[in-house]
């Protein structure tokens, strides 16, 4: 009967290390994924422009379930390189920008509504890069540039451009492409 | 002495083994489901608001990383599954139905058809999908999707030749929060027409 006990005090230590387990791996995840979607946007780090990853029709791309009427393009961003301006003029089709972090997650999401005189501009940068930018701000003349903090140093935007019919699929993609995504040097 | 020792260690080895096997196993069935919380269903149309949101949950940011996916970001559209029909019976290539007449309002949707891996099926209709400015629509606003293998007069999607299926609503730009004031009637109806063949 001793050994019995024992056996049950073992098993009930062996489900609450679990639990420990289980949350630690759902936590680590995240961080340790090397086939999400980060990892697969990092090539476009240094690119000037939105690189698509989906191209409307669905075809040929790494993102699951992909709507065959959107073309979907990244940029990568490291804000270690300075904040990062992503930008470009908006059309007649749905346009979106959404910026996600490093371990996935978003952090941001904007649309075309709130494009001002057909120009959607961005710029994500740290709190820190925020603070330089104020303190370098002139006062009479303040910057009208959208700000927004990124929680981590590196991420991804996501440019989804909809095509409603399908002759519009060529023009979504030169809209998604044509997004410019440039790190700033100490603005 | 020794015959004490011997168990205790076993009985460590046993409680380690355990609970790495449980724990591990238990995270890797978690990741590779759907989120376990923040689920809204509305009729056989499945979604998770928050997951494209910085408050998602643990399990989510640990799927979406799973999946290598970029879902939709509240603010920039909402996207639903469904892998059952209105009555809740799966969804299988071998029936056909219907879908409508109504849809949220949104500046665009649309609808399209995967199979169980995620792909687009393919068919030799080629369509996979429709979008809210596609959609033929009667005197009364309303719209009749027909998913079926053969063809058919209207709005129609041709389901794969075989094998289980999963449709996903997805509304773009919808107004206000997204889904928060979404209701059942709001969304589209998919009933079972008829099975065989």
């Amino acid at each position: 009967m001793r050994g019995f006990g024992r056996f049950v005090i073992a098993t009930l230590c062996g489900l609450v290390i679990a639990v420990g387990i289980h949350i630690a791996a759902i936590l680590a995840s995240p961080y340790l994924a090397d086939q999400d979607a980060f990892s697969k946007v990092q090539a476009t780090l240094t690119a000037e422009k939105a690189q698509i990853i989906s191209a409307p029709g669905g075809e040929n791309t790494w993102l699951p379930n992909p709507d065959p009427a959107t073309a979907v393009a990244t940029c990568a961003f490291d804000l270690r390189n300075g904040p990062m301006r992503v930008s470009t003029r908006t059309g007649s089709l749905p346009l979106s920008f959404s910026f996600h972090k490093e371990t996935g997650g978003v952090f941001f999401a904007v649309t075309d509504r709130a494009a001002v005189r057909g120009e959607l501009e961005i710029v994500a940068m740290t709190g820190r890069q925020l603070d330089e930018a104020r303190a370098a701000e002139d006062e009479n003349d303040p910057s009208r540039d959208v700000r927004i903090v990124a929680p981590e140093l590196q991420g991804f935007v996501i440019v989804r451009v909809v095509a409603p019919a399908p002759s519009l699929r060529p023009q979504a993609e030169e809209m998604a492409k044509a997004v410019s995504c440039t790190a700033e040097q100490d603005a | 002495m020794s015959i004490r020792r011997v168990p205790t260690a076993l009985l460590v080895v046993y409680t380690l083994l355990l609970a790495l096997g449980l724990g591990l196993s238990s995270a890797y069935w978690a990741i590779n489901g759907n989120p376990p919380f923040g689920s809204l269903r509305l009729g056989p149309w499945q979604a998770w608001p928050l997951l494209g949101a910085p408050e998602a949950d643990p399990y989510m940011r640990a799927i979406i990383a799973r999946r290598g996916d970029v879902p939709l970001a509240t603010g920039e559209g909402m996207g639903f599954r469904a892998s059952t029909d209105s009555e809740g019976k799966p969804l299988d290539s071998a029936c056909s139905y219907s879908i409508g007449p109504v849809a949220p309002i949104a500046r665009v949707w649309t609808l399209t058809l995967y199979d169980q891996a995620g792909r687009l099926p393919a068919t030799e209709l080629g369509r996979r999908s429709f979008t809210s400015a596609e959609v033929l629509r009667d005197t009364q606003d309303r719209f009749s999707i027909v998913l079926s293998r053969t063809v058919q007069p209207g709005n129609w999607l041709q389901l794969p030749a075989e094998g289980p299926f999963t449709v996903a609503l997805r509304l773009y730009d919808p107004p206000g929060a997204a889904g928060a004031n979404l209701e059942e009637t709001d969304m589209p109806v998919i009933q079972r027409l008829e099975c065989g063949a």
